[in-house]
């Protein structure tokens, strides 16, 4: 009993400061303010904020109640085709796959850019032209890496 | 009449619907003068031409001229920005369905990678062997299944975030803007000094001389 009372206490205040962290990180980066800029639509910040509050519970209890989830699985055993699963599986982690890299693309660029290391570097060597060349050759060069990564399961090396 | 003193306020950055920028536009005027001030505020600052640019930056130089042109009994106080961003927002028949696709786009794009942030996250500490440790140290037995400590810490994240934003849904907690909204603010602050700085440098400022 006391065991348990414990526990709920710890979790519940790791979580709010898991919270404090994650978040601190994601707003100083101000990547969510970004896309709003962009696409002129400032007026809609609490919803974006709503849908990163969303994301992340969704995200955090489908990681640490991983067991329920195995929706795939749970639709075969109630009948659904093969295919079907596999069909309509590859179509839903291609969505999340997709949205998930557009994001973590930005966020990646947007901590490079905390740094100020692309306008240093082009002040340092004169750089003045091609600054959209480069750009894409960042982008090729994050695809290319990303690739490499999951075809030789350079993963694998880190375990 | 001599002497009159016309207070103008310039704001940092306006958009214009129309493809004129008059100084009611930018900025807001006070003259103890009311045929002054209307006869201001109805000046026409800036023709967009198609195809031209749709963003300018006017100095608060030019205006004075113009206005000390127009009525030269009046002094001009600024007491604003020194340079105003006018852009020429052009609506189109699709702007609402185009507006609601962005939209998605972006709710979409910040659910997912906030999803997808979390769970590398939880990945990268090993929270599933952090759980099982602090479950064997406290109740001396292996976790089955999931116990108290997965739930409290999901309750406890939620509230985490919640507290953080400051509001549920359009509910906000405490009066205060959110941490989103203060930084979309320092974000517009220094994309207008960018594009102010750049039309300087590139002298394209509507300027006095």
């Amino acid at each position: 009993m006391w065991g348990s009372i414990f526990l709920a206490v710890f979790g519940t205040s790791f979580g709010l400061l898991a919270a404090a962290g994650v978040f601190t990180v994601l707003v100083a980066v101000g990547i969510v303010p970004r896309f709003a800029g962009k696409t002129h639509t400032a007026g809609h910040v609490l919803l974006y904020e709503d849908m990163v509050i969303w994301g992340t519970v969704v995200g955090c209890i489908v990681s640490i109640f991983e067991r329920y989830f195995h929706i795939g699985t749970r639709l075969f055993r109630m009948g659904v085709p093969f295919s079907v699963v596999q069909v309509g599986g590859n179509f839903v982690t291609g969505i999340i796959g997709l949205f998930s890299g557009m994001f973590i693309g930005c966020l990646a660029l947007a901590i490079a850019e905390m740094l100020d290391s692309i306008p240093i570097f082009t002040r340092r060597i004169g750089f003045r032209h091609g600054l959209g060349i480069a750009i894409c050759a960042m982008a090729a060069g994050k695809l290319a890496g990303s690739l490499m990564y999951f075809y030789l399961c350079l993963h694998e090396v880190v375990k | 009449m001599a002497g009159t003193v016309c207070y103008l306020k310039l704001n940092r950055n306006v958009e214009v619907m129309e493809d004129s920028v008059f100084l009611k536009d930018v900025g807001s005027v006070y003259c103890a003068d009311k045929l002054v001030t209307a006869k201001v505020k109805s000046m026409k600052l800036h023709h967009f031409e198609k195809g031209q640019g749709s963003r300018c930056v006017i100095s608060v130089l030019k205006i004075t001229e113009m206005i000390e042109e127009l009525c030269p009994q009046v002094t001009v106080q600024s007491v604003g920005e020194a340079d105003v961003v006018a852009e020429w927002v052009q609506v189109s028949g699709h702007k609402k369905a185009k507006e609601f696709w962005k939209i998605l786009l972006v709710s979409v794009i910040s659910f997912f990678g906030t999803a997808f942030t979390i769970m590398a996250y939880h990945n990268d500490i090993g929270i599933v062997n952090v759980f099982s440790q602090i479950h064997r140290i406290v109740m001396g037995t292996e976790p089955t299944g999931i116990s108290v400590l997965e739930v409290s810490y999901s309750i406890g994240l939620s509230l985490g975030i919640i507290v953080f934003f400051n509001h549920v849904g359009k509910r906000r907690i405490t009066t205060d803007p959110t941490p989103i909204e203060v930084e979309m603010r320092k974000y517009e602050a220094d994309v207008n000094t960018t594009l102010v700085d750049t039309a300087d440098r590139e002298g394209r400022t509507i300027d006095v001389g």
